[in-house]
């Protein structure tokens, strides 16, 4: 009986569901059972007439011998096989109907998992995009790159002959293609560019959207657009085939477009394909002629049933006739899986911190809605109590509970989508935006598409957060006692408040860790920026060589010089602020430890031009450079070192061969004469700060050390990108062989990751304390409302408004000052192992004001969570609280 | 208590089944009748609370082991009426096999009627 009249609640209203069910039924509804029953009843009571029954007693006694008439209309409604799908559609319209009498409850809670989950949505698809998304070929897991490697050296890159010889190895590979990228200028754009032997689209098979791809009987002048490409150039016109595009002045006719899947091999996108044969006679140095330049990367596709080992076993001899191994060393030939991102744990583990800052906010968002749900839950109790005394199942109630959550997460996952698509957009655009602007003209990142992964993971992150906030508060409220409940003073109220406690805790303690980690990158960040790199970059252009160089710098140097624009121009072995550390063994004369010291060959002109100081001795005279005389010049950190207190001038410097250290062997240099000092500079990483120590060689620019140029134009617009088009075609037929790019932005690209990082932390950590603040609110006005009698009490007895203010912010400052301390603890504890992995000069991840101003933004959001409650407090009417219904 | 209670009817469904599939054998039949035949013909041993003959009716009517039609009773009042179809009598004469082995299997294990000692 108990358990008939608990159903019966439940299904208050079966009538509702009949017409559902019948419609399934195929007929019988629930009125026809009742007749059924109705007649049994009559048919029963006849019987007993007939008997000898009164009409009276008879009647009874046939509903006597029945039993639970209600039971039986339960049991015919649950033998339907529909009668979930029933109560779903009444779980939802119920959820649907108590969401709309509340709009700014739903509004909010929608909008909190919206962004969160929209947040990690946007983390995830660049994770999608770069890391697993696999690449869009033909069986991807066969294509390996072919290398060598030997003790001291090793390389991917071969000559196109070296390609011919390997295509023909039919007995490993089914294919092999040959590739080498670079940019060429089209118009004045660059455009990543990737010359490839005839059969790559034959042999890796990506798809194309429009036109054709070309294959190995294409050698003429022709180009396949990336689809990206396509779109940025010709803005997807569909007639763009046939047209004619122009790469470093000549023409070349567009003959296909790819599909956006495919962005080439490597991790960069390429925007053009062009047959490396009919590219060639443009490139220089020749690709294809002779002499030919080791510039071109080899993908093979092995064939089955000859695994990797075997490949690089058979390998071996041509490796050892193809590659220039340093003397006295043995090559040996290595084929590695060709996916441009391989997904490993060494991947996971680097990108961990990111994916843990975006988890945090989604966690918090979910604690902030459960927390929400939880104080809903308890002020609905009385309506769940009434529920369950009317019979209703806790089961049912639980259901109820969790459907709203679920249309909750649902509404929030599909608005997620739209947001993070939008903010995927801005995103892109701000970092382009802010990128160092010759960097952003090169940049280019692959296609950021929400696809079908992304979506999955989408509603996948709101369905861990439905059962993450709404099974909580839902079993939490359903343990409530009847009495309590219906009496309003829930038993469960300790508990659930409990609870909320912990979740606002671990939310003041998510955004202060947020917060901390923001204000000490972008602290860092200021500091990189601020730092004096020794020389004055503005107004400087660095020139280097892609590829092979040949004697590429020996003829641009001088073209340079003779240029009315250019004001200096200095010949170097490797600008500063490329991340190139090279080091040679010195020690100084006459002592026996020598230790790895930072080297670079430099023209007379490069002090000059750096606008660096010699502060002792004389700079390089040009005989000096001209004969690359044993003469050097030092740091003035080097100076200190090697003679303490001494004057450096005229000492020697004896230069050791490296002999398994990791130092550069520079033939011909045992032993240097000091001639002059330099100030210290920064020459490799910004975060590293100045040089500990420099040795400067003097060369010219025809000196095979010589592969960089520095120059500096008359005023800062003479050298242009079209300028320098010009003077490098003078050099080379392929102006693209020289890559400009102003010293300012070298230091711009290198602090660009803090700032970044930054930015996005203080993002992240501004959502979270917003998140905090409203989750401390919640809790706050909650309790007031609890207290309203107990303060009203006090009131009465005359406590000042400023005690119950004090009441209220004193748990406001407990809740908020538990979270802040555990923050703390784990941001301080995570920074210092941080530090004990990453040894960086500039960068102090300990940073006491980072933890300060975490802690003031903490205390001012709870003031200001607390500032409403308090003031509701205080505007309590002792007489109405007293009075109220308990 | 809803579990202990939902324990009893699982283990009386197969019977009453049987019996409901049995008292049609003899042709149409309204609720109220089977009810009455179960109880008669059991010797008043067997007693069905009424109340759960229908939904056990509905049940077996959607297995497809009876079929219903409204009709008129012999003192002419409505009554639905049901009657055996031929994968009911099927099932019939398989339960029928099954309820005997059992009960001659219980008997031999409980062995000749003894008072408990």
């Amino acid at each position: 009986m108990a358990a008939a009249r608990r159903r019966h609640g439940a299904r208050a209203r079966p009538r509702n569901g009949a017409q559902l069910i019948s419609f399934f039924r195929r007929g019988r509804t629930h009125r026809d059972f009742a007749d059924e029953i109705e007649a049994h009843l009559d048919l029963e009571t006849d019987r007993l007439i007939a008997d000898g029954w009164s009409q009276q007693r008879a009647q009874q006694e046939a509903r006597r011998a029945f039993g639970n008439i209600t039971l039986a209309k339960e049991r015919f409604y649950e033998t339907s096989r529909w009668v979930w799908l029933e109560q779903l559609v009444q779980d939802l319209r119920y959820a649907c109907r108590t969401l709309r009498q509340s709009p700014s409850f739903f509004t909010t809670t929608v909008l909190t998992l919206m962004v969160a989950i929209g947040l990690a949505t946007v983390a995830f698809t660049v994770f999608n995009a770069y890391v697993l998304r696999p690449y869009a070929v033909r069986t991807p897991s066969s294509l390996y790159q072919i290398g060598w490697r030997s003790p001291t050296s090793g390389g991917v890159s071969f000559r196109w002959d070296d390609y011919v010889e390997l295509r023909n190895r039919r007995d490993l590979f089914d294919d092999v293609v040959a590739e080498t990228s670079r940019f060429v200028s089209s118009d004045g754009q660059a455009l990543a560019a990737a010359l490839v032997s005839g059969n790559y689209f034959d042999g890796l098979g990506p798809r194309v959207l429009l036109g054709r791809a070309f294959t190995a009987a294409d050698d003429q002048a022709i180009v396949v657009l990336s689809h990206q490409a396509w779109r940025r150039l010709y803005n997807g016109a569909p007639d763009v085939i046939g047209r004619a595009l122009a790469l470093n002045g000549q023409h070349f006719t567009i003959v296909g477009v790819l599909r956006p899947e495919f962005t080439g091999l490597g991790g960069f996108p390429q925007d053009v394909w062009v047959p490396l044969t009919a590219y060639a006679p443009v490139a220089s140095p020749d690709l294809v002629g002779r002499p030919q330049t080791r510039t071109i990367e080899l993908v093979a596709r092995i064939r089955e049933g000859v695994s990797p080992d075997q490949a690089t076993a058979r390998l071996s001899s041509f490796i050892q006739h193809t590659v220039d191994a340093p003397p006295g060393e043995q090559a040996q030939a290595f084929v590695q899986p060709a996916s441009p991102n391989p997904f490993s744990v060494q991947m996971l583990a680097l990108l961990s911190p990111i994916f843990a800052a975006f988890a945090l906010v989604l966690v918090t968002a979910c604690a902030n809605v459960s927390n929400v749900m939880l104080a809903r839950g308890v002020a609905r109790q009385r309506e769940i109590a009434v529920r369950l005394s009317l019979g209703a199942s806790r089961s049912r109630v639980v259901r109820q509970l969790f459907t709203e959550g679920l249309l909750i997460s649902l509404v929030a996952g599909v608005g997620a989508l739209a947001f993070a698509s939008v903010a995927l957009r801005a995103a892109l655009v701000t970092f382009f935006g802010t990128l160092p602007p010759s960097v952003a003209a090169i940049l280019r990142v692959v296609p950021l598409d929400l696809d079908f992964r992304v979506f999955v993971f989408a509603m996948t992150a709101s369905m861990t957060a439905t059962v993450m906030f709404a099974l909580m508060p839902a079993l939490q409220t359903s343990r409530l006692s009847l009495i309590d409940g219906v009496r309003g003073t829930g038993g469960s109220v300790r508990h659930g408040s409990r609870l909320r406690h912990v979740l606002v805790i671990g939310q003041v303690a998510v955004s202060v860790i947020l917060v901390t980690l923001a204000v000490t990158l972008a602290r860092n960040g200021a500091a990189v920026g601020a730092i004096d790199l020794g020389f004055q970059s503005a107004g400087l252009l660095s020139i280097n060589v892609r590829g092979e160089q040949g004697d590429l710098i020996a003829r641009l140097v001088p073209v340079l010089a003779a240029d009315a624009r250019v004001a200096e121009v200095a010949a170097t072995g490797g600008n500063p602020l490329f991340i190139r550390t090279r080091s040679v063994a010195a020690a100084p004369g006459g002592t026996s430890a020598a230790h790895p010291v930072r080297y670079t060959f430099v023209a007379p002109e490069y002090f000059a031009i750096l606008r660096v100081p010699i502060v002792q001795g004389r700079g390089f005279r040009a005989d000096e450079a001209r004969t690359a005389a044993p003469v050097a010049i030092v740091s003035a950190s080097t100076a200190r070192a090697f003679w303490p207190g001494q004057d450096p001038i005229g000492k020697t410097i004896r230069i050791e061969r490296p002999q398994g250290r990791p130092v550069d062997e520079v033939p011909g240099y045992t032993q240097l004469t000091v001639i002059g000092t330099a100030r210290d500079v920064v020459s490799g990483l910004v975060v590293d700060g100045p040089d500990s120590g420099h040795i400067y060689l003097p060369i010219t620019a025809d000196d095979a050390h010589a592969t960089a140029v520095l120059v500096r134009g008359r005023t800062p617009r003479d050298l242009g990108p079209e300028a320098l088009q010009t003077i490098f075609r003078r050099v080379a037929k392929d102006p693209e062989v020289f890559e400009a790019l102003p010293l300012n932005e070298m230091r711009d690209l290198q602090v660009y990751p803090l700032r970044a990082a930054s930015w996005v932390g203080f993002l992240l950590g501004v959502l979270a304390l917003g998140l905090s603040v409203s989750g401390l609110y919640g809790v706050l006005i909650y309790t007031v409302n609890q207290r309203t009698r107990e303060i009203g009490i006090r009131v009465a007895l005359g406590a000042t408004g400023a005690a119950v203010v004090r009441l209220i912010v004193r748990q406001s400052a407990r809740l908020a000052g538990i979270g802040a301390a555990i923050g703390l603890i784990v941001a301080f504890g995570g920074l210092k192992a941080l530090t004990s992995v990453v040894r960086l000069q500039t960068i102090s991840l300990v940073d006491a004001r980072a933890f300060a101003a975490a802690v003031t933004l903490v205390i001012g959001a709870a003031v200001l969570a607390a500032y409403q409650p308090a003031r509701r407090a205080t505007r309590i009417d002792p007489s109405q609280a007293l009075r109220a219904d308990t | 208590m809803p579990t202990r209670g939902r324990d009893r009817l699982s283990l009386m469904q197969g019977t009453l089944d049987v019996l409901i599939l049995r008292t049609l054998i003899f042709g149409p039949q309204h609720g109220q009748g089977i009810a009455r035949a179960i109880k008669e013909s059991s010797d008043h041993e067997l007693l069905v609370e009424h109340g759960a003959l229908y939904p056990a009716l509905q049940r077996l009517e959607e297995k497809g082991w009876i079929t219903a039609k409204w009709g008129t009773s012999s003192n002419n009042r409505k009554a639905r009426f049901y009657s055996l179809t031929r994968t009911g009598r099927e099932h019939l004469g398989r339960e029928s096999t099954r309820w005997r082995r059992l009960a001659a299997a219980m008997a031999r294990v409980l062995g000749p009627e003894t008072e408990p000692s």
